[in-house]
């Protein structure tokens, strides 16, 4: 056999093997570093701190379950969140992120590691990334070979749609999530393989540290289930799937039920229903088949048709009855703001006002993944050509994952790790083919490969998975699938003549295509490090700028305001502020907070949303009856901030607007053009409400004079400024960025603060006259 | 932080002891013109042997302060001077205003003529009648002028009701709407407001004009009247400052009878200098019922105590006193709104104790326990303490409910039926090993 390239001779299989594995090891501890690394990117630029919202909750629970101890996080409720309703926070929080936190704080400390806290949390998400490329290392091994399990762990490791929410600093739940998510599917398609009950209680042991984890969880209850139900359907039952299934349902089931905020879930609400009905599905299956064993064919038809026929009527009025009765809740708004983008917009204003709820933008897959993308369908098409058991799991999970990523931007997480998969697919049988030094044999024939899609699908899995996975790296796919007959139809190749030799000739056919593949690799490398740097590494908590000499300035205005308020004001003092700075005000200022980023209660979020699009005299008895002692507000006009309150206040009224249509009204704070505008042309509701006047307290004084003009909306601001009489200014950080009230007390004698201001001014007051006593008959 | 209020509570107490007749302190300020400063001997004598420091100080002298460096430097202060335009440069109604948010006692008097002061009662929803028109009676029939009127006392919550009555001149008030206002005297019923020295009548028919009908006149008006700030300092507005004056003090309302201007005085003075119906709450305390200890945190249904402990100033000591007088006391348990209001009654034996046991309710969040005592004349009682009431801990229910047997006759049920399952399929095993081969091979 001749080849393109000499290969050495002479080396015994083992030595082969040895090298190859010992290569693969450390191309993992690699791609690890690589992995760990390239998240680091934030501690360097900024500092080891804990980014942007929620991690800034999940590290404030974190020290709770360090210093207090497993069962007092359980039983923590948190009077400062939701004040004055508090938080169970035990009983509504997925505390496995906490708990992997706790228990590598525990274990450094017994090994008299005194490592802080922080510094787990903020290293926690690099260090699973490593993790989570291993899991695709072992997840794509399955798929096709280790090769493109290096490639997958690659890619998963670098790849900026997971970096952006796994870097330093980004403790989120997600951050571990990914690593359970792959890691369970690695395990179901293991168990599914071998029919192992073994591998399905370790994928039901990992799901239940997903459920723990991560709310997303019912993405894989969902997954596993659809993939067992179309295995169902196109006739590949087989005990190794009932083996599998059944087994990490039912012991993941009980076990996702331990998790306090989970609790009957899984057994009362639809997003949970499709897997118990896949459950209950496989058992008639089975029954079917055990009884076909028994009985003769006609009989079983019959009886098929008529079984089939009961279960269906009997199990549709079951669960439409239970949904009727209540006992099954019905789909959540969340759930159907996934199917029509316009819902949470119109029904739930509080979900589409998350950007991270919005759909995403076409670039955003590009700048995300690169050219995976381009890629990926490429190894869906690959999935599809053998259409084993585990290539349906990933063209099913690349089909969901593609839809959701499009529907909402943070769900573009859920689909990066497919798109690697496939991804690395793809590749690994383009460089196979190209590597690979055998050269085609003009002379003869060419042998089709050994693989034979078309034996029945039990066979082709009994095959031992060496083989198939040699077979699949060989090369031309086999001519007898539906896919390959198109391509042969569409293609010029007369018909008549002999088939010529396929097959790459030579080291320079080789080359090209390989050396094209390798610098693909590199720019993705690049683009991968470039995005990371530039794009995901921001804490958020502190904003960076560039001095015009191009070194670094830092905005720290969030840090200076919260520290603030953490040292001049009492501990009990409450503070107001949009919800988007809830977490970030209880874990840096230590105060309560009406509201925060777990916004659970939409009235109350609608009461704060209320008291800052009404005016002063409104909104002051709402801020009485809630104790607010402070307001906060982002104001970024002087700056150029654009995420600040002035630019969310629509939503505000939006979700204001549902719980008390009659007094607040979104069409109020437009112009009659229509305009959204903080300048004099602004609608007189808008200048009353208090968020705009809190924004723009004394603006325009900053300018000396000149035209106050607002960086963010490029609008000129008029003269006068708007006036408090019912709030104080206490504090406004050095770039304008926070700005604090103090909510002033009830004037002593008992007057409105509007006149008692008036009167501290020394204005005199209209003189009033005794009520008459009497009514004037007319 | 408690100890330590404790502590400044028992120093002033100790302080009060010594030589003030006032809970708030010992040290007046008067302003009022040097030669009538002998006009009201009676009145000033008979605060000094109280034991009030007496400094007097001329409307157009510049010291001594009344406010230096945002600290008063008199616990109260009078003003007489009640015909003069300007009072010095300190004393502005913003000032006095302020002084009040201090805690510092105010006595005003009030003339008939526009000054500062007339504006600054507008603040305290007092209406004057314009300038002018002071008050006004042809009853019942004396020899003075109409404008002195002998007025009785009717019910009020300051003055004892059975004082003879007073002579008063000056101006009337119309009451606002203010629920501070405390009307210590009424104006007789035929009384009214009309422009006897020198006023112009077109200002009073203009004003009564622009107002409806029936304006200043009859017993609505108030000639005394207080006021109670939130803060607890009291201001009292007097029509005119001749009620305080010894010539009046001596005047006869009827044959034999003097009259109570000199009683009246010293009542309202004290009134107003916070030495009666000046109450505190001493300290509260929350606990478990049969538990001394409080907690930050209770847990849903549970039975709580409150107790408060509620003193009276006593001026006869000068010294708090516990006091269990009040009948009508309530205590909130709130959060947003109050889930539990009930009476917080006085405990029998035990003086200015008040306890009150209820049940939690069944609903977590943050509570407040709130008494928030409110009546005319008194002292205003508010305490809040903020407390968490959180859902049972995770061991906190019942192990075994009886509801659920079902449940568990199922569960033993299950585990006896497997484990016997499990026993006849392992001990048949031997036997039907062939058929069992049979059946698996498919």
């Amino acid at each position: 056999m001749s080849t393109a390239y000499p290969l050495p001779t002479g080396l015994s299989p083992a030595t082969v093997n040895n090298t190859a594995s010992l290569l693969r090891i450390v191309a993992l501890a690699l791609i690890s570093g690589a992995a760990i690394a390239s998240r680091l990117f934030a501690v360097i630029n900024f500092e080891s701190i804990i980014h942007e919202f929620d991690p800034w909750f999940n590290y404030r629970a974190t020290k709770v379950l360090a210093s207090k101890g497993f069962y007092e996080f359980w039983n923590w409720f948190d009077p400062t969140a939701w004040y004055p309703l508090g938080r169970v926070v035990g009983g509504t929080v997925y505390p496995g992120l906490m708990a992997t936190s706790g228990v590598i704080y525990n274990i450094l400390h017994a090994l008299n590691l005194p490592v802080d806290i922080r510094n787990v949390c903020v290293l926690l998400a690099p260090g699973f990334s490593a993790l989570t490329a291993w899991a695709t290392y072992m997840f794509t091994k399955e798929m096709k070979d280790e090769s493109a399990g290096l490639l997958a762990a690659a890619f998963i490791g670098i790849v900026p749609g997971y970096i952006s929410r796994s870097v330093a600093g980004s403790y989120d739940n997600e951050a571990i999530a990914i690593f359970l998510l792959m890691f369970t599917f690695f395990c179901w398609i293991k168990a599914l393989k071998q029919g192992s009950a073994l591998f399905g209680t370790i994928a039901a042991v990992f799901y239940f540290y997903m459920v723990a984890a991560w709310g997303g969880y019912v993405f894989i209850t969902n997954m596993i289930p659809l993939h067992a139900l179309v295995l169902m359907l196109m006739g590949r039952f087989s005990h190794r799937l009932y083996v599998g299934y059944c087994s990490w349902y039912v012991v993941g089931t009980l076990a996702s039920m331990q998790v306090p905020f989970v609790g009957f879930q899984p057994v009362s609400t639809s997003e949970h229903m499709g897997a118990l009905g896949v459950f209950g599905l496989l058992q008639i299956v089975a029954f079917t088949q055990f009884v076909r064993s028994h009985l003769s064919s006609t009989q079983f038809r019959s009886l098929l048709n008529v079984g089939l026929f009961v279960v269906g009527i009997v199990g549709t009025a079951a669960f439409v009855g239970l949904t009727v009765k209540g006992t099954i809740a019905p789909w959540t708004g969340r759930f159907y703001s996934l199917w029509d983008t316009g819902y949470a917009k119109k029904y739930i204003p509080i979900i589409a006002s998350v950007s991270e709820h919005q759909p995403t933008a076409w670039p955003a897959f590009f700048m995300d993944l690169q050219f995976l993308i381009f890629l990926f369908p490429a190894g869906v098409v690959m999935c599809f050509l053998e259409l084993r058991d585990e290539h349906l799991f990933v063209i099913i999970y690349a089909a969901l994952a593609s839809y959701f990523a499009g529907v909402m931007v943070r769900l573009m997480l859920a689909l990066t790790p497919v798109v690697c998969v496939a991804s690395a697919v793809a590749l690994s049988s383009l460089l196979d083919t190209y590597i690979d030094p055998t050269e085609p044999d003009v002379a003869e024939e060419q042998v089709p490969a050994s693989t034979d899609t078309t034996t029945s699908p039990a066979q082709a899995v009994t095959t031992t998975s060496k083989k198939a996975k040699k077979a699949a790296a060989a090369g031309p796919p086999p001519a007898s699938t539906p896919l390959t007959n198109l391509i042969a139809a569409t293609s010029p190749v007369k018909k008549g003549s002999p088939p010529p030799p396929k097959g790459i000739f030579g080291i320079d056919a080789r080359l090209v295509v390989v050396l094209n593949t390798l610098s693909m690799l590199f720019f993705f490398v690049f683009h991968c490090t470039w995005v990371t740097s530039n794009a995901y590494s921001s804490p958020s908590v502190v904003l960076a700028s560039q001095n015009q000499d191009g070194s670094q300035h830092i905005i720290d205005d969030f840090r200076e305001a919260y520290y603030w308020l953490r040292q001049n004001t009492p501990e009990t003092a409450v503070v107001m502020s949009w919800w988007d700075y809830g977490y970030q005000i209880a874990g840096m200022a230590d105060r309560p907070t009406l509201v925060d980023n777990n916004t659970w209660n939409n009235t109350h979020i609608a009461t704060v949303g209320k008291a800052m699009s009404s005016s002063e005299e409104v909104a002051y008895p709402i801020l009485r009856k809630h104790d607010v002692d402070y307001v906060l507000v982002i104001f970024g006009g002087l700056l150029g901030y654009s995420g600040d309150d002035i630019n969310k206040f629509l939503w505000m009224v939006r979700i204001a607007q549902g719980v008390w249509p009659d007094e607040i009204q979104e069409p109020n704070y437009f112009t009659p053009q229509g305009e959204y505008r903080v300048d004099d042309r602004a609608s007189q509701t808008m200048k009353e409400s208090l968020m705009y006047k809190m924004s723009y307290y004394r603006f325009a004084e900053l300018f000396g004079g000149q035209q106050a003009t607002d960086r963010v909306r490029q609008q000129v601001l008029p003269k006068v400024g708007p006036t408090l009489d019912y709030l104080d200014e206490a504090f406004t950080s050095e770039n304008w960025i926070v700005r604090i009230y103090q909510v002033r007390k009830e004037d002593p004698l008992g007057r409105d603060l509007k006149s008692a201001n008036a009167f501290e001014k020394g204005k005199k007051r209209k003189r009033s006259k005794p009520q008459p006593r009497r009514r004037a008959v007319a | 932080m408690l100890s330590f209020r404790g502590l400044f509570w028992l120093l002033s107490g100790l302080v009060a002891l010594v030589n003030s007749k006032s809970s708030a302190g010992d040290s007046v300020l008067v302003v009022v013109e040097p030669n009538h400063r002998d006009n009201y001997s009676i009145f000033f004598d008979g605060l000094k042997e109280q034991g009030y420091e007496l400094t007097f100080r001329q409307p157009k002298e510049d010291g001594p302060l009344i406010i230096q460096d945002d600290v008063p430097n008199f616990s109260h202060v009078i003003l007489f001077a009640s015909e003069t335009k300007n009072l010095g440069k300190d004393i502005t109604p913003q000032s006095l205003v302020h002084l009040l948010s201090l805690n510092t006692n105010i006595l005003v008097a009030l003339s008939t003529k526009q000054t500062q002061l007339s504006s600054l009662a507008t603040e305290f929803s007092l209406i004057l009648p314009p300038p002018g028109t002071p008050l006004v009676s042809y009853f019942p029939e004396r020899q003075d002028s109409a404008s002195l009127i002998p007025v009785a006392i009717t019910a009020n919550p300051v003055v004892s009701k059975d004082l003879p009555p007073v002579w008063f001149s000056g101006v009337p008030q119309a009451l606002g709407s203010n629920p501070h206002l405390v009307p210590i005297l009424r104006a007789p019923p035929q009384s009214f407001a009309s422009e006897i020295d020198g006023g112009s009548a077109d200002a009073l028919v203009e004003a009564a004009e622009k107002g409806g009908e029936g304006l200043w006149a009859g017993s609505q008006l108030s000639l005394v009247t207080g006021f109670q700030t939130l803060t607890g300092s009291r201001i009292t507005w007097v029509g005119g400052v001749s009620l305080f004056n010894d010539e009046l003090a001596q005047k006869e309302v009827a044959k034999g009878v003097k009259s109570g201007n000199a009683q009246f005085a010293r009542e309202v003075a004290a009134w107003t200098f916070q030495e009666s119906q000046v109450l505190r709450i001493d300290r509260v305390e929350h606990h478990l019922v049969n538990v001394t200890e409080p907690k930050e945190q209770y847990t849903n249904n549970d039975n709580i105590v409150y107790t408060a402990y509620i003193s009276k100033y006593d001026v006869k000591t000068s010294s708090w006193k516990p006091y269990s007088g009040l009948t009508e006391l309530q205590l909130e348990f709130t959060m947003l709104d109050p889930f539990i209001r009930t009476a917080l009654p006085p405990v029998a034996g035990s003086p200015g104790k008040y306890s009150v046991t209820f049940r939690a309710p069944d609903r977590h969040g943050v509570f407040k326990f709130v008494i928030d005592y409110k009546r005319k004349g008194w002292t205003h009682l508010h305490s809040s303490t903020t407390v968490a009431v959180v859902p049972p801990r995770h061991d906190g229910y019942p192990r075994f409910l009886s509801a659920a047997w079902p449940y568990y006759a199922g569960a033993i049920s299950t585990s006896i039926g497997f484990f016997l399952f499990s026993a006849l399929w392992l001990g048949g095993e031997v036997r039907e090993i062939k058929k069992g081969k049979g059946s698996k091979a498919e």
